[in-house]
């Protein structure tokens, strides 16, 4: 099977280029495998990888055009020739190797952390199930990035979007019965850039490798903050 | 443009004023459908009835806010460039009080006729 | 160019649960804390980590740390130390605590505490009915405890060395350790870390094998460090197999699958382990799990075309109880098995899961290396984690064990470091950062040779079929022979790449060299203990030994040396557990 893969060498290249590769293609190959492949045929390709079972969120990359961690994308799913290239919108350090530098400041930037203000009990503070499920689809994000880098609005305002993960990630806490700070996460997030640039555009949402949706933590930020306006 | 300026605010507006726009546009598709008024005379009464005359003020600065988030917002996302999103963001501002003095203006001449 | 250098009190490498919850203590200090970690901290292999942690709450069934101790010394086949016991069963109460109060998203009971599912090995009233003891987070708590670790270090403002890979330990004429040196991945630059003390918590070495559950990075980069730098790894012939993994991939398949009700069986619809564990069953101890399979494939009982694996049957739980608590199980068989597995049974087989072995330590962290007939503390060293053995899990590892470990000593690491922080660094050794630049210069040699791949390949193929579920001597041996062979061979490898910018080429072939260096750890240990004791399993020498082998192995790499200290049977503040048979 044909793959075509983007390469860039800083040491050597002014801007990246395609290189084509052929890969024999087992039954059960994931795309991993596949880019493992390619390196054994040339060691100076370089992109991220770690657990290959899609828990690490280390090897998302754009394939065929979308954004995919390629520990668990079968390669039979795939169109060939397929086309493999680093995520859009970062900067690229080396082929598939991109600079989420950027991502990680804005994960940052939502305080991601549980606030609690009363005194701590001596065991654990009671959450019923119902109020622990309220944090299903939203606690298990592995940072890999597809979503935001699949974002229009991340793409145009990098700096000053908090982009899909992050708000995932806010309202992660807002949502868990334990936190104590709703008022100062809402207000943090006030303002027309650092959640309502979402456009409700859903890329994330097809993005995301894990199954969820940002686009509707989003939705609930809005109508908390609404809630809480009125 | 983000540390004061509105996000919350911005985004109510821009869902209640589609709201009303929504609900007017249907209103006035469908007096034009059932009952059509019959010459110039005819519109002029309609528009001088204050009930008619104050929604029609707020359909029109219903379109302008919306009309201003959602410029707002394309110039927020695709004009990098400081000096530049200023000027366009002030051309738009002026644009929009431009029509809507215009449309305001026609209003009050509908009633003093 | 001049090597940069950063002076820190303390330095961190690597930035799992252990390494995460050693700074979290310093980084709400004064003290200043860099960790190093050559992954983005949640990619660390915590993240993995699915059944839960295990902890005496007694929220769902009566408990006691005591009886929690039992279960690890009978677990380790008595050969953990139960003085690091005790503490570790003592401590894992308000460890788990403090977790949830730091966020974790444990799955709850109806009455709002923490929801405890049974794992294998773990008793009520010393070695009674089954326990209810293990803390989890859906099957995904490794990823809910590392995230919530580095969201509180982000809130600490720790200062993370991302990417950065660890080359060597500096250690002066005294013995004393003075920090690191690393590279940045991303530009291919060195950097010198100075530190007062410094922590290893780089996690284990499971890429040894061919077939493992560990990820690319599980290396043995702390321990080779460690072997390197004169200090011995000690009871590395302990390697625990998990008995479910996915045939013929290596992926965990949680034992939380058999702890919520799933049950193995072999091609005849048989339940196998009624048969070699009467009492426990499938929920036995994992040593004697993974030797029931592999015997039931050997014996021809084994499922599928070529009868190389058996089947984990866990449909019968139902949508509900699948959906709620095993929902990752589920994603993980579907995509790399293509079975959904709450309609068929998923075919497993035992794969190449912990090093209960590693660099030794007291149970506060600190590194102790032999010294005369005795042995003393490495001055500003300390292992935590898979790295380290302190050694809690003796020959064999009991599920939920291993995240308690990496949170209880990470932290232990932490407060010991910053009770004896020392008031000033010491003055840096030259000689030993020249010879820590000379192991990544080797690196520039140009040329024809060897690929990393090639030998890393035949390496790990090697260790999988010689140091393996069963050890015979004639095949250790055999496979002694083959890695010498190919440890000699390491000389002969060329790097064809020697680009700067995050060079993974380079990168590979530094941690080959630490495979390997633990590879021999493994195979010269497993060779000349004579006895079959927890994971170590001799068909040769079926039985256990207490009156020859009741200790610790130590190896060195000088020459393969291999020493020996006494287990520490003296708990605490309790009797000692003493030895008998261990049944489940």
């Amino acid at each position: 099977m044909k793959f075509l893969v983007s390469r860039y060498n800083p040491d050597r290249d002014a801007k990246p280029h395609m290189q084509a590769f052929e890969v024999e293609v087992w039954r059960g190959m994931m795309l991993r495998d596949a880019l493992l492949e390619i390196k054994r045929q040339d060691e100076s390709f370089a992109f991220r990888h770690s657990c290959g079972e899609g828990v690490c969120g280390s090897d998302g990359v754009n394939v065929n055009g979308s954004n995919r961690l390629a520990c668990i994308t079968p390669v039979a799913d795939l169109k060939a020739p397929v086309e493999i290239r680093p995520f859009p919108g970062r900067p690229i350090i080396r082929d598939l190797v991109v600079d989420m530098s950027q991502f990680y400041a804005q994960y940052k930037a939502v305080e991601p952390w549980l606030v609690r203000e009363d005194p701590m009990p001596e065991q654990e503070i009671l959450q019923s199930p119902a109020e622990r499920d309220r944090l299903d689809g939203l606690y298990e994000c592995i940072l890999c990035g597809c979503c935001s880098t699949a974002c229009p609005s991340f793409w145009w305002n990098p700096d000053k979007f908090h982009g899909p993960q992050a708000l995932l990630t806010a309202w992660r806490f807002l949502a868990d019965s334990r936190d104590q700070a709703t008022e100062h996460r809402l207000d943090a997030l006030e303002g027309p850039y650092r959640l309502f640039r979402c456009h409700t555009i859903m890329s994330c949402v097809e993005a995301c490798p894990k199954g969820l949706n940002p686009t509707r933590a989003i939705g609930h930020i809005k109508q908390l903050m609404l809630e809480k306006a009125i | 443009m983000s540390r004061k300026a509105s996000g919350l605010k911005a985004w109510v507006l821009q869902r209640a004023t589609a709201l009303y726009i929504g609900l007017f546009t249907l209103a006035l598709l469908g007096v034009l459908l059932f009952d059509p008024p019959h010459g110039y005379a005819q519109w002029r009464d309609g528009f001088a009835d204050p009930l008619i005359g104050i929604a029609t003020l707020v359909y029109i600065v219903s379109i302008l806010l919306h009309a201003w988030v959602g410029v707002r917002d394309v110039l927020i996302d695709y004009v990098r460039p400081l000096g530049l999103r200023v000027t366009l963001l002030a051309l738009v501002v002026l644009g929009l009080v431009a029509c809507g003095l215009w449309a305001s203006q026609s209003l009050i001449l509908v009633r003093l006729v | 160019m001049a090597l940069p250098r950063r002076r820190f009190d303390a330095l961190i490498i690597g930035a799992g649960g252990a390494g995460l919850n050693a700074a979290i203590q310093l980084a709400d200090t004064e003290a200043r804390v860099a960790v190093v970690s050559k992954v983005f901290p949640t990619r660390s292999h915590t993240v993995a980590a699915q059944g839960g942690v295990n902890a005496a709450l007694a929220n769902v069934l009566p408990d006691n740390w005591h009886w929690h101790m039992y279960d690890t010394v009978k677990g380790s086949d008595w050969l953990g130390d139960q003085d690091a016991i005790e503490y570790m069963c003592r401590e894992a109460i308000p460890t788990v605590y403090e977790l949830e109060h730091n966020g974790v998203p444990f799955s709850r009971l109806d009455n709002g505490k923490i929801y405890q599912r049974p794992f294998g090995g773990m008793t009520q009233n010393f070695g009674g009915e089954q326990a209810a003891r293990t803390c989890a987070a859906a099957d995904r708590t490794g990823h809910a405890i590392l995230h919530t670790l580095y969201q509180q270090n982000l809130r600490a403002r720790t200062h993370f060395f991302d990417e950065y890979f660890a080359i060597d330990l500096i250690r002066d004429q005294e013995g004393a350790v003075l920090g690191a040196l690393v590279l940045e991945i991303e530009t291919g630059e060195p950097l010198l870390i100075e530190a007062k003390a410094t922590v290893l918590a780089t996690g284990g070495c499971g890429q040894v094998f061919r077939t493992t559950s560990n990820a690319h990075i599980n290396t043995g980069d702390g321990m080779a460090m460690a072997l390197r730098a004169g200090i011995p790894l000690m009871d590395m012939e302990f390697f625990q197999f998990h008995p479910t993994g996915l045939a013929g991939r290596g992926m965990l398949i949680t034992e939380g699958v058999r702890g919520e009700g799933g049950y193995l069986i072999n091609k005849d619809g048989e339940r196998f382990m009624e048969r070699s564990a009467p009492h426990a069953k499938d929920l036995a101890s994992r040593d004697v799990v993974s030797r029931a399979i592999v015997t039931e494939v050997k014996e021809g009982r084994g499922c599928g075309p070529r009868g190389d694996h058996v089947l984990l049957k866990l449909d019968h739980l139902g949508e509900e109880v699948i959906a709620k608590r095993l929902p990752g199980i589920r994603e993980t068989g579907r995509i790399f098995s293509g079975v959904d597995a709450a309609r068929e049974p998923l075919p497993v087989f035992p794969t190449a899961h912990y090093a209960m072995g590693g660099i030794p330590t007291d149970r506060h962290g600190r590194v102790l290396a032999p010294v005369g007939t005795g042995e003393e503390v490495v001055p500003g060293l300390y292992a935590a984690g898979e790295c380290a053995c302190v050694s809690v899990h003796g020959g064999n590892r009991l599920g939920g064990n291993s995240l308690l470990d990496i949170l209880v000593f990470g932290r232990a690491a932490g407060l010991d470091l910053l009770e004896h922080m020392e008031a000033h660094h010491r003055p840096m050794d030259e000689a030993s950062v020249d010879r820590a630049m000379a192991r990544l210069e080797r690196w520039d040699r140009k040329g024809e040779g060897l690929s990393v791949r090639e030998l890393r390949d035949a390496f790990r193929a090697t260790m999988e079929e010689h140091a393996g579920v069963f050890r015979t001597e004639a095949v250790m041996r055999e496979g002694l022979d083959k890695l010498r062979a190919l440890r000699a061979q390491l000389d002969e490898v060329r790097l064809q790449d020697h680009s700067r910018v995050f060079n993974t080429a380079r990168i590979e072939a530094l941690e080959l060299e630490n495979l390997i260096a633990c590879g021999m750890a493994i195979a010269v240990s497993a060779l000349n203990r004579k006895e079959s004791r927890g994971a170590h399993s001799r068909p040769d020498y079926p039985k256990r030994d207490d009156v020859n082998w009741m200790k610790h192995s130590l190896y060195l790499m000088e020459d393969d040396h291999l020493d020996y200290k006494p287990v520490q049977t003296k708990p605490l503040t309790v009797e000692t557990f003493p030895p008998k048979e261990r049944v489940y």
